[in-house]
């Protein structure tokens, strides 16, 4: 296989763009950088948990939302700069996650991913009837009004741009590294992996935290940069939604399958609305549409189908194993043959 | 020949499961075919039955190019196969277990009275779910099930794996019954003694190849433990 | 009155069995999630609806027999086209994505084509006939609705346990290798079995467009409650999911007469104590 670019090439090369970005594409493009980056590092984390760990969540949206109101409303309770506000949007969502896996994680499969749905929806009714909430009306941030508006939607870039980024060189990491190992082998074979002693809840446990505390850090942001939150926008289905399209679109189980679903995804958007200039409707039928056809072509997803036909590695989490006797041994030749042991997708 | 496989190779994935293997039945004949866990028996009656589809080699029979016929397809031919572990259908009672077996509706001798004549048993049982038979019991309706199709060739995968010995014999007196019909056995087995004592020929497996391939009265013990462990 | 509230609150549920017994069927037998489930609900509606004007004169649940059909071919058409191929691999995500490519592409021509206003069947007083025993008035359509549900509910399970082809279909989602060596092609009973849960998610539909306004978005809109009372009754078991459907009503409107801007909460509220204490539904299977 040849390899693409090393990780830290990658790195250096995203850290080093991010920069210089926002003089090379103007306002409009800073703006759709931000949320772009910051879906990916949403459906990186809806990666973790559906991809490496086995637990698809349709519930994700319920920390987006929780960040969005947790900066806001601290921000303006407390008449705090919402840049520290946002560090509390972590720290909520990932104790709420906590709490909610206890009993979430009494459910298999489909139970699991319908009552995360469920849960987010019932999170949602609650904070519409919490007072100091806004209510339908929704809240906005108070404590922006006097911010440079320039410097903000800068500063809010950069910040995507490092989520994004630590997302992705987080799960790299945390993949080479024995929890991820023991993540995925749960995800393959949980009866498996108990009996070589993995503790299978606490793998799971950790990984569902870490997504909620990720969300919501991305909600917080997402919504801190719009100023403005209300029910509706906030535990909207749809953002879970473009998470499960990302990741399956683009490969499963793989750290550039969601990096490609996200130019996808907003490639669609911006050709549909942008450049053909045609109504919301269909840059959805567009995305259904490259949905079913991958599926039929490609149920793996598009990287695993570049990645196979053209025999090229970028982000790889595969390891090595130096040798390792081939199954196709010949009875009379038993020759040591060098094989990399793929435990992924 | 009913059946003549002539260099079938066969592939899980990447791993090659089966070289080069070349068995023939004959109608009313009954084969054995043993060989240690893994050297490709069951395989190898996927293949005949049609479940696999990566393989390459010619699968005849009764004259007729089944190598790359479907399953279904196959069902229909005349080819019944009792997969291992019996796989009866959980949610069917044993009545519903065999009407599903007769689906092809195939003419023949072989219908539900029969079969409850040739397994009394069964026919007390015919409501209860297989859940709540002995494996025995299970084997009897796995058999039946595949009879219901009357079919010319009887596949049977390991049928007695994990039975007492009364079970097993209880099993394999109804293959005389089932021979004095015509139909075609190949019995897999990792049991030689009952395999050999209830078939014309044995044919021996090891790692995907045949090793030996003799008359089941003519073959010496040595002989048979050399083409079954390998030397 | 809470005993008119209660008996409110079943007939209701006999809605949402409705919508819920179809989405069973398909997963009990496939496995798949099958997440343009809701759009049927609402294109039926719509399809109801262009047949009500094309003959004003006909009775309203006469209008089932065309929506049926109609749905059971779309159904059946889209599983051999595309489902099946989805399915050649056993991840399940692969089948769940694409229905759900399905559902935005089919939610979306709808929106374009008859736009976002609400639109309603206005045939005959049918929907407004309602009746009073011992004082409480009980709508003639819900009462309908429920005995629409229960009877369809019986008639599946007669089909499923006393016919054969319901013997393949069990058998089938028993164990679809083997099901092959009788000479059965899975995908054969996939294609059955998502048209005929199309057609009781058409049904389910003209229920609901006689019953009130609807949109292209009316079908989303019933997934989270379709999905909940397959889940709640145990995935697969249609028992289940029409005690689901009557648990999930009554407690929606217990909780609206507690709190009028609840939404949904309680149904949810109950859903998750259900679902807590039953981890595999009322009657599921254990998978």
């Amino acid at each position: 296989m040849k390899r693409l670019s090393s990780p830290i090439v990658t790195l250096v090369a995203f850290a080093a763009g991010s920069a210089i970005a926002p003089w090379f594409v103007g306002d409009r493009g800073v703006s759709l950088l931000s949320e772009g980056l910051l879906m990916l590092a949403m459906a990186q984390l809806w990666n973790l948990l559906a991809g490496y760990t086995g637990l698809v969540s349709m519930g994700l949206q319920c920390f987006v939302g929780l960040g969005g109101y947790t900066t806001i409303f601290a921000s303006n309770y407390f008449s705090i700069s919402p840049y520290w506000a946002l560090s509390l949007a972590p720290i909520v969502c990932g104790l709420i996650g906590g709490v909610s896996a206890v009993f979430l994680f009494r459910l298999r499969d489909a139970y699991f991913s319908i009552s995360t749905w469920v849960f987010s929806e019932v999170i949602a009714v609650v904070v519409l009837m919490t007072p100091g909430l806004g209510y339908v009306t929704g809240m906005t941030l108070e404590t922006a009004r006097g911010i440079d508006f320039e410097t903000f939607l800068l500063v809010n870039f950069w910040i995507t741009a490092a989520i994004a980024g630590a997302s992705v060189l987080g799960i790299y990491l945390l993949m080479h590294s024995r929890l991820g190992l023991s993540m995925t082998s749960v995800r393959d074979d949980e009866i498996a992996a108990t009996s070589i002693g993995v503790n299978v809840w606490c793998n799971r446990f950790i990984a569902y935290v870490a997504a909620a505390a990720g969300c919501g850090l991305a909600g917080g942001v997402s919504f801190m940069g719009a100023l403005f939150i209300t029910v509706t926008t906030a535990f909207d289905l749809n953002w879970v939604v473009a998470m499960i399209f990302i990741v399956i679109i683009g490969g499963i189980g793989t750290l550039e399958g969601p990096i490609i679903g996200t130019v996808i995804y907003y490639g669609i958007r911006e050709l549909f609305t942008g450049v053909f200039a045609l109504s919301g409707t269909w840059y959805l039928i567009a995305l259904g549409t490259v949905a079913v056809i991958t599926m039929l072509i490609a149920p793996a997803g598009i990287w695993p189908l570049i990645r196979d036909r053209f025999a090229i590695e970028w982000l790889s989490v595969k390891r090595k194993v130096p040798y390792l006797y081939a199954c196709e041994a010949d009875a009379t030749r038993k020759s040591p043959i060098p094989h990399e042991q793929s435990y992924f997708v | 020949m009913l059946l003549k496989v002539t260099n079938l190779d066969a592939f899980h994935g990447n791993l090659q499961a089966l070289h080069s293997v070349s068995i023939d039945v004959d109608a009313g004949e009954s084969i054995a075919l043993v060989g240690a866990n893994g050297a490709g028996k069951t395989t190898f009656l996927k293949c005949v039955a049609g479940l696999i589809e990566h393989k390459r080699g010619a699968i005849a029979f009764a004259g007729k190019d089944i190598s790359h016929a479907p399953a279904e397809a196959v069902a229909r031919l005349g080819i019944a196969l009792t997969p291992e572990g019996r796989m009866l259908f959980p949610s069917l009672n044993v009545e519903e277990n065999l009407q599903m077996g007769g689906l092809t509706r195939r003419p023949g001798c072989w219908n539900l009275q029969r079969i409850y004549q040739l397994f009394p048993l069964l026919a007390e049982r015919r409501l209860q779910m297989p859940n709540t038979l002995s494996g025995g019991q299970q084997g009897l309706v796995a058999i039946g099930r595949a009879l219901m199709a009357n079919p010319r060739l009887l596949l049977c995968d390991e049928i007695s794996l994990g039975l007492a010995p009364v079970a097993v014999d209880l099993i394999y007196a109804s293959f005389a019954t089932i021979r004095t019909e015509g139909t075609a056995i190949v019995l897999v087995e990792q049991n030689v003694k009952r395999a050999s004592s209830a078939s014309h020929r044995i044919y021996c497996l090891l790692e995907g190849r045949v090793t030996l391939e003799r008359g089941s009265r003519d073959v010496e013990a040595d002989e048979l433990a050399r083409a079954y462990f390998g030397t | 009155m809470w005993v008119g509230t209660i008996i409110n609150g079943v007939l209701l549920g006999g809605l949402y069995g409705l919508f819920g017994v179809g989405l069973a069927l398909v997963f009990g037998v496939t496995r798949i999630i099958n997440i343009m489930h809701g759009e049927f609900i609402a294109l039926s509606a719509f399809i109801a609806l262009g047949i009500a004007m094309l003959s004003p004169q006909m009775h309203p649940l006469l209008l089932i027999v065309p929506v049926v059909v109609i749905s059971f071919g779309l159904g059946y058409a889209l599983q051999a086209m595309f489902v099946n191929r989805a399915m050649r691999l056993p991840d399940p995500l692969a089948p769940l994505l694409l229905t759900f490519g399905l559902s935005v592409i089919v939610r979306n021509l709808m929106v374009e084509l008859f736009g976002v206003n609400p639109r309603s069947i206005h045939q005959s007083d049918f929907a407004q006939l309602s009746i009073n025993p011992f004082g409480i008035p009980i709508g003639v359509l819900p009462l309908a609705t429920l005995a629409l549900a229960a009877l369809l509910f019986v008639a599946l399970q007669f089909v499923l346990r006393r016919t054969e082809i319901g013997r393949i279909v069990r058998a089938t989602a028993d164990n679809s290798e083997v099901v092959r060596l009788m000479g059965v092609r899975p995908s054969s009973v996939y294609n059955i079995v998502m048209g005929l849960s199309f057609a009781l998610a058409g049904i389910a539909g003209l229920m609901l467009a006689l019953r009130t306004t609807f949109t292209p978005f009316s079908g989303v809109e019933r997934l989270l409650i379709s999905f909940e009372v397959v889940v709640l009754g145990g995935l697969g078991s249609f028992w289940g999911a029409m005690l689901g459907g009557i648990v999930l009503g009554v407690a929606q409107l217990v909780g609206l007469r507690l709190n009028p801007n609840s939404g949904f909460l309680y149904g949810n509220l109950v859903f998750f104590a259900f679902v807590m204490l039953r981890p595999n539904g009322l009657f599921g299977v254990r998978q």
